[in-house]
């Protein structure tokens, strides 16, 4: 945890350009969530810093439990925070008491992965649409009808639909009034946990389809967290990498995906099942770089946090923890924590270490 | 892909008679499996790939009020004739499953190791502290650290791919003949599902067992299976290896499936291409090509006639009158859909 916050310390999910400028509708700054479990406390976001432009969708990836839902959480302001402020148009959420933080939500909203858990069962599609904006109190009962059938047509949702209630709808239906939900105050920022993961391979292309089309329409910047990473590279403008609480690489979609630079995306980035002939040979390559399991964040491992797991790792790497580093070639919008990245990537990193140790018969 | 096979199916048929009318879940499957092969199930939810791998096993409730015709052959008995002793001996005995949440399999009050002895107990008459030690040696085979101490754990405080792993090693200890998996990794983690999807395959090769993947994910079937089978509607529509269906898809359906998910490779590459509708919800068992409703290139006869299975590759099967009609006239049978764009 950086408790003494040097500018560019935290690796940062955006621009190089470091503080003064305005640089965009989202600003999360060095932000850390602890909470306290049986077996004592957790850092579940270590200090984590990043930005959303509008019109702009970043896409959080990393295993379950490396904090990308906590982020999620703080970013909204469900879950408190230890260190760090979000910013949301130039307020600073952290700052606002509950009944202007209530008044601020309308401009920040969220879509969850289970569409049913978080539709009211007695309440129509219509009401349920246009609720946000009548706890928010904005616009009169005419405005309101307009403004929730506008996002019905946004979303793809038919007319008929608008007094059936939620269980009268299919999976996807249910995820469109989610989403429509969520986009009917108009807000800056969307931020989407899992959206698609529970629906099945066909209605999935469907919500990714609505998502894609809002996010030009509506101007929006877009959280996007999901943990296939075939469906954050089609939607991501950007991408960060999340592993214990902390972001270890990021940078433009393209660039990390097509050179990922810190072991553990490479490590994610090969373990992606792919439809040729080379998907089980690839899968042989992953287990090299990714071993064992996620460490507890109950005893995370010093220094490095990946080193643990990571084919590469030196005594280096348990001594100090590696500082986020740009990678030089690509503008300042790569970086990446890693402390044998330009060895790894000319081929002169350390062997991997004797610990890849095998883990099947 | 000589001698008898381990598996054969024919015209298996299972109804659920349901509030609303009868669902054709499976309508008229046949396929076989040779010993250790593999074998990928692919479509979308309610195109019938779990309730055939069900049927096989008959693992059914009273409730579901299913109806199961046609004939399972596997090792020389037909699976839906033999009395329900004998097919307990053959679940979890010579076939082992596993599902996509293996803690709905787990007994959440037994240790593992327990749960592991007593199927060998069960299954292969061993005594108690023999099945105890065979239970870790069994933990260790796939890939648990420490088995011993994690033999006398219970199921909850193992990680969602350590669970897994505990479900195979329940699977194989009976050393089955086939294993069925259904979904065995949707519900995890990208690095922890390559371990268990190369943990499977090799399993296959060492123990010499015959693989059957039920999934979603195309690329899930390439990791693991040599053939794959597409279903739609209870139907089979199309048959072939895997790697002759990469580039070579010849069903709607399956080009379909494979043009839906946004593939890792392909960068932002404009919108998706969902398929139009839905499946029926009346599952088959009607005298159309199911898939025509939502199918860009179906003609009049499509909406007519069942279109039968035509061979148009090597060991290539497609159930669609593009196809049939293109194999009739002697053109070539490849990728009807290309032209008729």
């Amino acid at each position: 945890m950086s408790e003494t916050a040097v500018a560019g310390a935290t690796l940062e999910a955006g621009s190089a350009d470091a503080a003064a400028s305005p640089r965009g509708v989202l600003e999360v700054n060095d932000v850390v969530v602890q909470f306290d479990t049986d077996g004592g406390r957790i850092t579940a976001v270590d200090g984590v810093s990043m930005h959303l432009a509008t019109g702009e969708t970043l896409g959080l990836v990393g295993e379950s439990g490396c904090g990308k839902s906590t982020l999620a959480r703080a970013i909204m302001q469900l879950v408190p925070m230890q260190q760090g402020s979000v910013r949301l148009e130039d307020t600073d959420l952290g700052t606002l008491s509950r009944r202007e933080l209530r008044r601020m939500r309308h401009r920040i909203q969220m879509v969850f992965q289970d569409p049913r858990g978080s539709l009211d069962p007695r309440m129509s599609v219509s009401s349920l649409i246009g609720e946000p904006l009548r706890v928010h109190g904005i616009g009169d009962r005419a405005g309101r009808a307009r403004s929730v059938a506008e996002a019905m047509e946004l979303v793809g949702l038919p007319e008929a639909v608008a007094d059936r209630l939620p269980s009268e709808l299919s999976g996807g239906q249910q995820q469109r009034v989610g989403i429509a939900r969520s986009i009917v105050t108009a807000p800056a920022v969307l931020v989407c946990d899992e959206p698609v993961s529970a629906l099945d391979v066909s209605i999935q292309a469907q919500i990714i389809n609505v998502l894609d089309e809002l996010r030009d329409e509506l101007d929006l910047a877009m959280l996007f967290i999901a943990h296939d990473l075939s469906v954050v590279r089609h939607l991501s403008d950007r991408v960060a990498v999340m592993y214990l609480g902390q972001i270890v690489e990021t940078g433009t979609a393209s660039e990390v995906f097509t050179e990922p630079r810190h072991p553990y995306t490479q490590g994610l980035i090969t373990s992606v099942p792919r439809a040729d002939a080379e998907s089980a040979a690839r899968l042989q390559t992953a287990r090299r770089l990714v071993l064992g399991e996620l460490p507890s964040l109950l005893d995370p491992p010093s220094g490095c946090r990946y080193r643990t797991r990571c084919p590469y790792a030196t005594d280096e790497c348990a001594a100090t923890e590696p500082p986020p580093e740009a990678v030089d070639h690509a503008g300042g919008l790569h970086w990446v924590r890693c402390h044998h990245w330009r060895g790894i990537a000319a081929g002169s990193a350390p062997q991997p270490s004797s610990n890849s140790q095998e883990q099947a018969p | 892909m000589s001698g008898m096979p381990l598996l054969e199916v024919e015209d298996l048929h299972v109804t659920f008679n349901t509030a609303s009318g009868p669902v054709h879940a499976v309508d008229g499957v046949s396929f076989t499996m040779a010993p250790g092969a593999s074998l990928g199930v692919v479509g979308e939810s309610g195109s019938g790939k779990s309730v055939t791998a069900r049927a096989l096993l008959r693992l059914f409730a009273i409730t579901d009020d299913a109806r199961i015709s046609g004939s399972v052959h596997f090792d020389g008995a037909d699976l839906l004739r033999i009395d329900e002793r004998r097919l307990r001996h053959v679940r979890g005995g010579q076939i082992g499953m596993i599902f996509q949440d293996p803690l709905t399999s787990l007994n959440p009050l037994m240790t593992v190791g327990e749960q592991i002895a007593e199927s060998l107990r069960l299954h292969r008459g061993m005594g108690r502290s023999e099945a105890a030690s065979e239970a870790v040696e069994l933990l260790g085979r796939v890939g648990i650290a420490d088995p011993e101490r994690r033999a006398t754990e219970l199921p909850n405080s193992f990680s969602g791919g350590m669970r897994q792993r505990v479900m195979i090693s329940l699977a194989i200890a009976c050393r089955p003949r086939l294993l069925i998996a259904d979904e065995p990794t949707t519900a995890l983690d990208v690095t922890v599902q390559a371990e268990i999807l190369l943990l499977l395959d090799e399993l296959r090769r060492s123990e010499d067992m015959a693989l059957m993947l039920i999934t979603h994910d195309f690329g899930v079937v390439a990791a693991t299976c040599e053939d794959v089978q597409v279903m739609y509607a209870g139907k089979l529509v199309e048959k072939a290896s895997m790697a002759h269906l990469f580039d070579r898809a010849n069903h709607p359906y399956t080009e379909g499936l494979l043009r839906l998910v946004p593939r890792f490779e392909d960068a932002h590459a404009g919108r998706l291409h969902p398929i139009p509708g839905q499946p029926p919800i009346t599952g088959g068992g009607g005298s159309s090509c199911a898939f025509a409703p939502r199918c860009a290139h179906a003609f009049d006869r499509c909406r007519d006639e069942v279109p039968p299975e035509v061979a148009v590759g090597p060991q290539h099967l497609s159930a669609c009158w593009l196809a049939a009609e293109r194999a009739k006239d002697g053109t070539e049978a490849g990728r009807p859909w290309k032209r008729a764009q």
